[in-house]
């Protein structure tokens, strides 16, 4: 019987015209999406990692120098665009894509594509993420809106009832049918989406596959969360009318105002510092030492002392190391520790500020699902810090080799420009490499997202339990 | 005439006292003040920063101020006076960092635009400035993704939902109501009534524009007066916005379909106006135009410092001095005119590299400008960012700006460096003044 129901209401929906048309558009939408992000994701990923590989053979042909000349050359490191951005491009385009990395100092990640673009780019980038998170969700509601309220204006649904079928099977044979017509475009062209990555995309990431397959499980969650919204209100709207409205002003409510609501008050809850407020403070703490009683002198002298303790000796010249590397490499590490604190707190910031919108998917499962998806495709904020801290931690380790060759092999008493390192030492440094991280780490970054969705689910299948019979035949 | 009077006051009888409507205005109206407010709350925080910027220049220019006056017998006082008038500054120290600030201006609260991906101000000393303003402003990307709800987003993207919502069931409604067999028993055509009907939704949707932009102004403490011109440019813009909107949704309305059909017909109408075509155009244009690497420009000036400092002293001279004949007093041998002088080239070839980036980027965006007429919501959005000098070309203004007061500084300071000469308590007076 219940098989019946599901096919009775996939065979109204692939007869009606608005289905049909509507249906066909987001097909076509959905294809072009996934082929054009694919193509252009490709050219970016190309474009970055020739700039990366470039960048790196003039660090390796960067001649004969002094080490600390060639930590103040430094070197670069570029984002690797995510494999699976291309399905959803999230904070991409507002983050940036490459740092330079030398000695003494932290730089910012720089040159984001929004910045170089005009006001377009704030309307957003036509993905498989946009059309699965806001636009199926309007499909599913031209689906279901008459779902129940048709059949009672028309009067069968008693007819129905009299079979002998009780309106709770009813009730999910219908969200069955309509859950099955959305897989049918779903997945088929998630399908095709995932035969698209290439040998390449899984030597970039190892764990695309499981993300993948997180990301369609979402997206499957999301949907039947959506589906069972509403046929729940098509079953208890007066009628079809009233039923249309009051989902598409949930659907506009959900999709469009609240997540832009929803960011602008976490901003206002947890305010963001100024860029200059943060190079200041870093500044003045590594001045004047983090507690504020320790300058940067005194350290230096103290450091001074210990050295020459260490070795036995009264005076710099009589070291058999290089002072001056000791010196700056101890000033990297204070400056490093400054940096860490500061940049985790503007980081822990950002933290809440985007916690509030993963708990606001207890409100609005479009939230969940869109950090959910953000996360696993690799273009969340978590991704962005990751990559950040990559950069980072390469250049100190690269900037400490350089001070520790100058300590051990810069004699006292030779000129700077007299001493000086070649290619051997330049290709001991490793090219840059920046792993994504692992589905575990995004899903616990992100659990409060996955289980606003489930919450959803479950909430949301109690309540159609409970209420199904309740569903007014007449 | 007196028919479409009596038409338009019977309607707006029907309409006051429909529950409906009254939501629908007063929650579009709740959203456009608190798009007013949120525009005002962002531009306050902008300026808050600019003020904190501003003060901590004062202050320490103030203290350089106060260090030339000092008395140099006792010499804890010798280094303050020493960086107070040494135009090279002291050791590694530089003289001192100048901020030029980007103040917003009056309309910025109506439509922040691009304003948010952008720093406003800038820190710099007379150094190059290539190596200088490669900062950017700390901003959650998540925030810059999901946008600004100031008020130019109330009227682009949440009125044509209103039109929508206005006229959606202006022929379907009277149809299942069962009043047009009525109408169309009476002497005028049915066409007029419709055409009647539409008006006065227009009307009304054009006295909520116009009321939520004066208060704007009013709250947002714009003075009309001196920014009338302004305020009729965003009225007449969203007066015709809207009229395109109520133009459309005519169209769907004469295809007399049901309500329900209506109502997912605009719908369907908005999202390719105001969501697919953007969409799709940023999809082909910025994710399949890719951007020059800008991280050229760094490696270019880092290349040519390189090659400054490992060349002879002439390789400077050789390429300074045939531009800046001003200060060629034949010294090929001061260090400090050599590294002044070093910067002025890392400039120049980090200016071209610029220049041509900034060709391929406008290049890039002209094509999106080339199809933006297929996404009227953009195209309105980027005008009206326009119009508050909130837009990219707005901030592009302010960097050429930071490029003259850099260039202005630095004839201030190589006059002295080149001369070999400290500032005098005069210099620094003319350079106060310029803050």
């Amino acid at each position: 019987m219940r098989k019946l129901i599901i096919k009775k209401e996939i065979l109204t929906a692939l007869r009606d015209v608005r289905l049909q048309v509507s249906g066909g558009i987001l097909i076509v939408l959905m294809l072009t999406a996934v082929f054009v992000g694919w193509q252009g994701q490709k050219q970016i990923q190309e474009q970055r990692a020739k700039a990366q590989s470039a960048m790196y053979d003039t660090w390796l042909n960067q001649g004969n120098k002094h080490p600390h000349s060639a930590a103040h050359y430094g070197q670069f490191a570029f984002k690797p665009k995510p494999v699976l951005s291309f399905l959803d491009v999230g904070l991409d385009n507002y983050t940036g894509i490459s740092v330079f990395l030398e000695a003494h100092k932290q730089n910012e990640v720089l040159f984001s594509a929004a910045q170089d673009s005009n006001g377009m780019t704030r309307f957003g980038e036509m993905t498989a993420a946009l059309i699965l998170q806001v636009l199926l969700p309007l499909l599913i509601i031209f689906l279901t809106f008459n779902i129940f309220s048709k059949e009672r204006e028309e009067g069968t649904l008693k007819l129905i009832h009299a079979q002998g079928l009780s309106m709770r099977q009813l009730f999910m044979g219908k969200v069955w049918g309509a859950y099955l017509m959305v897989l049918l475009i779903f997945l088929p062209i998630i399908l095709l989406a995932y035969l698209l990555l290439d040998q390449q995309s899984a030597s970039l990431d190892s764990a695309v596959t499981t993300k993948f397959l997180l990301l369609t499980f979402g997206y499957a969650i999301y949907f039947l969360a959506f589906v069972l919204l509403c046929v729940l209100i098509s079953a208890f709207a007066k009628n079809s009318g009233l039923s249309l409205l009051t989902l598409l002003g949930l659907w506009i409510v959900s999709c469009i105002i609240l997540p832009k609501a929803t960011t602008n008050l976490a901003d206002k809850v947890y305010p963001t510092p100024s860029q200059f407020e943060f190079k200041k403070t870093i500044k003045n703490k590594v001045k004047n030492g983090i507690n504020g009683h320790n300058p940067s002198d005194v350290r230096l002298a103290s450091l001074r002392q210990e050295v020459l303790d260490e070795y036995g000796v009264e005076t710099i010249d009589e070291l058999p190391v290089n002072w001056s590397g000791i010196a700056m490499q101890a000033g990297e590490e204070y400056t490093d520790q400054v940096y860490d604190a500061e940049f985790t707190k503007v980081e822990n910031i950002f933290n809440r500020q985007n916690r509030l919108s993963e708990w606001a998917g207890f409100i609005n499962p479009y939230l969940a699902v869109r950090n959910l998806s953000m996360a696993l495709a690799g273009t969340d904020f978590h991704h962005h810090v990751a990559f950040a801290r990559a950069a980072e931690n390469y250049r100190r380790a690269f900037v400490k080799k350089m001070n520790k060759d100058m300590e051990v092999n810069h004699k006292p008493g030779i000129a700077y420009g007299d001493y000086s390192v070649g290619e051997e030492m330049w290709s001991s440094i490793k090219p840059f490499q920046y792993d994504l991280p692992n589905a575990a780490t995004i899903l616990s970054n992100q659990w409060r997202s996955v289980v606003a969705l489930v919450f959803w689910l479950a909430f949301l299948f109690s309540l159609s339990m409970t209420y199904a019979p309740k569903i007014s035949k007449l | 005439m007196k028919t479409l009077f009596h038409i338009l006051s019977f309607e707006w009888k029907t309409l006051w006292r429909s529950n409906s409507l009254k939501v629908l205005l007063l929650v579009v109206f709740g959203a456009g003040i608190y798009g007013i407010y949120f525009g005002k709350f962002e531009i306050d925080k902008q300026q808050k920063r600019i003020a904190k910027v501003q003060q901590y220049e004062r202050q320490q220019f103030d203290s350089l101020m106060l260090w030339v006056e000092l008395d140099t017998t006792i010499t804890s006082n010798k280094e303050k006076y020493q960086q107070a008038v040494s135009p090279t500054g002291v050791g590694w120290n530089k003289h001192f960092t100048y901020y030029l600030t980007n103040n917003a201006p009056p309309a910025a609260g109506l439509c922040l635009g691009q304003r948010d991906l952008y720093p406003v101000y800038y820190g710099f000393n007379v150094t190059d400035l290539a190596r200088q303003v490669n900062t950017g402003e700390l901003a959650n990307p998540m925030k810059l993704l999901t946008g600004n709800f100031d008020l130019s987003y109330v009227f682009v993207f949440l009125f044509p939902l209103l039109v929508v919502a206005l006229f959606y069931n202006l022929y379907a409604g009277e149809k299942e109501g069962g009043t047009l067999s009525l109408l169309q028993s009476q002497s005028t055509s049915l066409r007029t009534i419709l055409f009647s009907k539409g008006l006065l939704r227009l009307t009304i949707i054009w006295l909520l524009a116009a009321v939520l932009l004066l208060l704007s102004f009013a709250l947002q403490g714009i003075s009309i007066l001196e920014n009338g011109e302004l305020f009729f440019q965003w009225l007449i813009i969203i007066y015709g916005y809207c009229l395109f909107w109520v133009v459309l949704m005519g169209a769907a309305v004469a295809l007399r379909l049901s309500s329900a059909l209506s109502a997912m017909l605009g719908l369907g109408i908005w999202l390719i106006f105001a969501l697919i075509t953007p969409a799709l155009l940023n999809l082909f244009v910025l994710a399949n135009e890719p951007l020059p690497n800008r991280a050229e420009m760094i490696h270019a000036v880092r290349t040519l410092n390189g090659r400054n400092w490992e060349h002879p002293k002439s390789f400077v001279w050789d390429r300074f001095y045939p531009e800046n004949p001003q200060y060629n007093d034949g010294d090929t041998t001061n260090f400090s005119k050599w590294y002044y002088a070093s910067f002025t080239l890392l400039d120049k070839e980090a200016n071209a590299l610029k220049a041509e980036f900034e060709k391929q980027v406008s290049k890039r965006n002209a094509l999106l400008d080339q199809w933006q007429w297929l996404a009227p919501a953009a195209m309105v959005h980027e005008k009206l960012s326009t119009l508050s000098d909130t837009d990219r070309e707005s901030h592009l203004e302010f960097v050429k700006e930071v490029h003259a007061y850099h260039d202005g500084l630095k004839e201030l300071y190589y006059a002295r460096i080149f001369k070999g000469e400290q500032f005098s308590s005069d210099d620094l007076q003319t350079l106060s003044d310029k803050l």
